[in-house]
């Protein structure tokens, strides 16, 4: 899947401190970006639902908002901090560094 | 192909287990507990949960002799839960601080919550305490899923001069918010979205600091007030996530940003994030806590504690909003210690100092500054 842009927040949590980032593709190491676009496809992320939380909110888990640019469309995805796909949790699991990252750097 | 999102929709029918929640033996009813929670964990517990009171009851795990009872469990930096026994009640201390932080914080709330308001741990029925540390790998998170609280490690995985947060178990107030989530589940049900969800996080963090402040046998003036103490690292300008004290200013910090809590209605903020702001708008009834807690001096849950723990009890509802809270506290204090009491006065005064009138309405003095506005008297 070609993409351009993901924009990356995270909100919520005991401690609620906001982890944000606007990765651009192409800043990514090679392996990073593979593995992204590689996640990216086996969601079918332009597909996804705008909205994967539960209708009860878990006190205290994070929430997510994933935005994913591409040249001709563009869709936001919001979920939870235990997705029970486990792609999703592993694109969470590595946007997360990469925000941390971009933060820190900052 | 479109990844399935809802399990329990997509495999299991509804009815199946709604049938099998009815009419199934109560082995039956444990066996598709215990298949569920195998294969799908956590949500479609909650779900389950959420669907089948009953089956929900049944699976609840309580103390065989009605007193209380911890486990504590290492989940071994992954993301399963529980993971392993690291202590059982009566143990001798393991060699993990963690494990140890997690054991003697539940004991603490259980004892504050036995002793001071008669409450028999979570549900009133000698609800085992679970908890699950070492969560996941650089887990700056900790959290109540429903059944048992669940602690990360912070950013462990990181450089030691890069890391903003500890071990979440560091603090015992972090231990009683989460508890406190769960007896808020059973008793008031707060929905967790806006004001009601703001009163979730505001109990939590009231019943966190006063666990703390029973643990230290500090009174009101003598308590930091402080939620999360300990728990960021030299690297952060801050003395923990929020303060009940001084909502606001509790950090400010080149990384983590500032500590976006008001102490007043007139900075009430308007979000959709972090359900629409619940660990952001509870510092307008946590400050009136404080306020109210310190008029009454002495220890603070003898009286604001115990005035507010009837309330979530007995009064308060899923979509209580901060002015039926304000009203609520207040009247429970009139019932308690009198009308026109001390007590129910600093209740009163403290609601006042965060811009709710007590008996009035929120509304209309917007609407009214609003109408002065309009007409270009201000
Ligand atoms: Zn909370």
């Amino acid at each position: 899947m070609e993409v351009e842009r993901i924009k990356f927040e995270r909100t919520g949590g005991f401690a609620n401190m906001r982890i944000a980032a606007d990765l651009d593709v192409r800043d990514l190491s090679d392996e990073q970006a593979v593995t992204l676009k590689e996640l990216l496809d086996e969601l079918d992320f332009p597909e996804l639902p705008a909205k994967l939380t539960s209708s009860e909110p878990i006190p205290d888990e994070f929430t997510y908002t994933i935005t994913v640019e591409a040249e001709k469309w563009q869709h936001t995805v919001i979920t939870g901090d235990t997705p029970e796909d486990e792609k999703m949790q592993e694109l969470l699991g590595l946007l997360n560094g990469l925000a941390r990252k971009q933060m820190r750097k900052q | 192909m479109r990844p399935c999102f809802h399990p329990i929709e997509c495999v299991i029918p509804e009815h199946m287990l709604e049938s099998i929640a009815t009419h199934g033996t109560s082995a039956q009813r444990q066996a598709a507990l215990n298949n569920i929670r195998v294969v799908y964990q956590l949500r479609a517990e909650r779900a389950m949960r959420a669907s089948f009171k009953g089956l929900f009851d049944s699976a609840i795990p309580r103390a065989i002799n009605n007193e209380k009872e911890r486990v504590i469990y290492d989940a071994m930096r992954r993301d399963v839960l529980p993971g392993t026994v690291a202590r059982r009640e009566g143990d001798a201390p393991s060699s993990d601080p963690a494990v140890n932080e997690a054991y003697d914080g539940g004991g603490a709330t259980y004892d504050l919550f036995m002793k001071e308001f008669g409450r028999n741990s979570i549900d009133n029925r000698a609800m085992r305490l679970n908890a699950s540390v070492h969560y996941r790998t650089g887990y700056d998170n900790a959290f109540w899923d429903g059944a048992q609280m669940v602690y990360g490690d912070g950013d462990e995985d990181l450089p030691t001069d890069e890391r903003l947060f500890n071990r979440f178990t560091i603090a015992v107030d972090i231990i009683g918010h989460e508890l406190t989530h769960g007896v808020t589940q059973f008793e008031a049900k707060l929905v967790y979205s806006q004001q009601s969800g703001a009163l979730n996080e505001h109990m939590s963090d009231v019943f966190g600091s006063l666990v703390k402040q029973y643990q230290l046998q500090q009174s009101a003036s003598e308590a930091d007030w402080i939620i999360g103490g300990g728990l960021l690292t030299e690297n952060v300008n801050g003395i923990g996530v929020r303060s009940m004290k001084t909502p606001g200013a509790a950090y400010d910090d080149p990384v983590l940003g500032k500590d976006p809590q008001p102490a007043h209605m007139k900075d009430y903020v308007n979000t959709v994030s972090d359900n629409g702001g619940v660990h952001i708008n509870s510092g307008i009834p946590n400050h009136a806590f404080y306020l109210a807690a310190l008029e009454i001096g002495g220890y603070a849950w003898k009286k604001a504690g115990r005035i507010w723990y009837t309330a979530l009890r007995d009064k308060l509802s899923e979509n209580s909003d901060f002015q039926q809270c304000a009203d609520l506290t207040h009247q429970t204090a009139g019932e308690l210690f009198g009308n026109g009491s001390l007590e129910q006065q600093a209740v009163k005064n403290g609601w006042a100092g965060v811009g709710l009138t007590v008996g009035g309405d929120a509304e209309p003095k917007g609407c009214f500054e609003a109408a002065l506005r309009f007409i270009g008297a201000t």
